[in-house]
């Protein structure tokens, strides 16, 4: 895992794939979709076979930074033939794809993000919040200086302003908190472990019934370390 | 983190036996000279003062000498009021003549651009090779009540009557301004100021190193003043170290996050966000305005921490019963739901309007006034009061004063507000030291602060315990 950011650093990547991206944080432990990378139409057919119906496809690329507005992005493929038609429009949209990801639909209405900063005073930050296509728009975040302590994160759930969705809200169960705190505690171990880690962007963090699931990452390498 | 040398090191910054005003000459506007007259002239100062100028002239009765080696006596304590070029030579002189603490109160360092940071960086180096402490540059000096030590310059007779009235405040202040606010103000309130320190560019000693200093002395509550935190993970160990209450003003919230960072993350984390975070993690009260720097350390003076948030209030004016519960509502603090007990305990006494939270009372005698105060100090469901009252008479200031002792018995906490007879208020609080808040909502905060504090206190001893 730290050998897949060393080589990408050497490079000279600026991002991690989002695929990348969450082998990386699925090695520590983190939750995050099952997915799988798939370099033909025929591979993509067959992996939304075994991951089970809704998927959805996505171009896959440290350089794809913004997959949704590149139209890189289809959610809620409902069988093979939608697969195989998504696959060919994606990689006819772009060149230079490392695969086409497929991936499990996550469904839940409560969306967070987690996120990893280096403050040039504080060292690595790690944030909590509400996530989303919104996030920036609604800001409601907040920030703790790594490492943290499992209190620390469990403070950062109950200060947002909207931490009233952590409970149960309307017919879903409490998120489990604990899962939650334990990843902001790991981001921050990641920052405080791995130099070449810019930035993190764990965002929309969906929850599925209680269970926060890791759904798009993005990793920001350090492009100034050697 | 042994502190113990760091604060050795501090001491001659506030308790210097000599010290040299480097600068300081009769020139019209002398800065230097401002020093020299208050030490020898407005606080008479214990120890020895020298000056140094060109002409080796003598300064307000301060003996004059042409440069540091000619005075020929151990000086604890140089001041630098010269021009910034000049400085760095000045700072080797010292370390050549054994000087190991020097205030450099010149501006044109850091601040100003290149040639500025080249100074700077002069100055750290002549420090860092004769193992020097400094403070500044860029930078008003520091007081000390206590010790009747000043080198502020441009001092005025404020300070003649600040160090008649030694407190127990301390402040780290980044720029001068603030401190000519807290030293003023606090002279007309309940705790008074013990020392005050500005820091300036903090080439060398920062906020975190008078952190650990004001641990140790007999300071009781902590103020800072920062318009920036070069040293963060300093800052933070040094505050979880502290249990004395530690309150931070910080300017510059408006700082935007990095423009060119490609996360959402970064973009979301200016360094305001950032600093707040960090003031939770680490036991800082975070202040709202400078004002709240002087307002509220009187809170931690007499009055025992709120360690819950069942807040009762008491008033003699149900609109102020009313506002204050307002107030309470847009806190974490909640409104105390009060037994049976207490209500029918209330409801008993003369003149009690309502026997609910708030409770309201309308002319009555102080043995009532007493009552309520022991009736709802001892309800299990009441961690504190907002006692919001009328002073209508004088003897509202006598039963004041016997609540607080109250307070301490129940080791529960108040906070006082008189919303009228200001004559009678001004005099409570000069002749019964009496923790009168200046308005309501100051009050409130006062109470968020101290259970912010209490809540602190714990987390700090959890983390010490964990970190041995």
């Amino acid at each position: 895992m730290e050998e897949l950011i060393k080589k990408a650093a050497r490079r000279g990547q600026k991002t991690l794939s989002e695929y990348d991206s969450k082998q990386v944080l699925g090695a520590v432990g983190l939750p995050v979709t099952q997915e799988k990378l798939a370099l033909s139409q025929e591979e993509a057919v067959l992996a939304a076979s075994v991951i089970g119906y809704p998927v959805a496809l996505k171009g896959c690329s440290d350089k794809a930074a913004h997959k949704t507005e590149m139209g890189l992005v289809k959610l809620g493929l409902k069988d093979a033939a939608e697969v195989a038609s998504a696959y060919a429009e994606i990689v006819d949209r772009a060149a230079g794809l490392d695969g086409v990801l497929v991936q499990e639909m996550v469904s839940g209405s409560r969306e967070f993000v987690l996120g990893l900063t280096r403050d040039p005073q504080f060292g690595p930050c790690v944030m909590f919040g509400v996530g989303g296509v919104f996030t920036e728009a609604i800001r409601d975040v907040t920030f703790r200086v790594a490492p943290l302590t499992t209190e620390d994160a469990e403070e950062m759930l109950e200060e947002i302003r909207l931490a009233k969705l952590l409970d149960a809200f309307r017919g879903s169960p409490a998120v489990d908190r604990k899962a939650l705190a334990d990843a902001l505690v790991e981001i921050g171990e990641l920052g405080c472990r791995l130099n070449e880690i810019a930035e993190i962007d764990i965002n929309p963090v969906i929850i599925r019934g209680s269970q926060p699931v890791i759904v798009d990452a993005l990793m920001v390498l350090n492009g100034h370390k050697p | 983190m042994d502190t113990t040398g760091n604060n050795a090191n501090l001491e001659k910054f506030f308790n210097p036996s000599s010290v040299v005003v480097i600068g300081a000459s009769n020139a019209a506007f002398n800065l230097g000279a401002t020093i020299c007259k208050t030490l020898k002239e407005d606080i008479a100062f214990s120890g020895d003062v020298f000056a140094v100028n060109r002409g080796g002239e003598d300064v307000h009765g301060a003996p004059g000498f042409k440069s540091v080696g000619d005075i020929g006596r151990p000086v604890d304590l140089a001041v630098i009021l010269a021009p910034a070029a000049v400085v760095p030579g000045f700072v080797r002189d010292c370390g050549e003549n054994g000087i190991r603490n020097i205030v450099i109160e010149s501006s044109g360092f850091s601040e100003q651009g290149t040639d500025g940071r080249r100074l700077q960086a002069e100055i750290a180096e002549a420090a860092r090779r004769h193992s020097m402490r400094i403070i500044g540059p860029n930078c008003l000096g520091i007081l000390d009540n206590r010790n009747r030590f000043c080198c502020l310059y441009g001092a005025n007779q404020l300070v003649q009557k600040t160090v008649q009235k030694p407190g127990t405040v301390s402040y780290v202040i980044q720029s001068g301004g603030v401190g000519g606010l807290v030293v003023e103000r606090l002279m007309e309130d309940l705790p008074g100021v013990n020392k005050m320190v500005c820091i300036g560019n903090k080439s060398d000693v920062d906020e975190s190193d008078f952190i650990d200093y004001f641990t140790t002395d007999n300071t009781e509550v902590i103020g800072l003043y920062l318009e920036n935190v070069q040293r963060g993970n300093k800052l933070m160990a040094a505050s979880l170290r502290c249990p004395k209450p530690i309150l931070v003003y910080k300017s510059g919230v408006s700082e935007a996050g990095s423009a060119a960072a490609l996360s959402h993350t970064a973009g979301m984390a200016n360094n305001d966000a950032v600093f707040e975070g960090a003031c939770r993690q680490a036991g800082l009260i975070r202040l709202r305005s400078p004002e709240e720097l002087h307002a509220l350390p009187k809170m931690f003076i007499d009055m025992p921490l709120l360690s819950g948030k069942r807040i009762a209030v008491f008033t003699n004016s149900g609109a102020f019963g009313s506002i204050g519960a307002d107030l309470l509502a847009e806190t974490p603090l909640a409104m105390a739901r009060f037994t049976s007990r207490t209500r029918e305990s209330l409801s008993r006494l003369p003149g009690v309007f309502n026997a609910g939270n708030p409770v309201d009372i309308g002319p009555a005698l102080p043995e009532v006034y007493l009552q309520i105060y022991d009736i709802l100090l001892s309800d299990p469901g009441v961690d504190g009061l907002l006692h919001v009252v009328g002073m209508w008479r004088d003897y509202v200031a006598d039963v004041m004063s016997e609540l607080v002792e109250l307070c301490r018995r129940h080791r529960k906490p108040a906070a006082l507000f008189c919303f009228n007879s200001m004559a009678r208020v001004r005099t409570a609080r000069a002749e019964k030291n009496l923790p009168l808040f200046n308005t309501l909502e100051e009050a409130v905060r006062a109470l968020v602060v101290s259970h912010q504090q209490f809540h602190y206190l714990q987390k700090k001893e959890k983390k010490r315990g964990r970190a041995h």
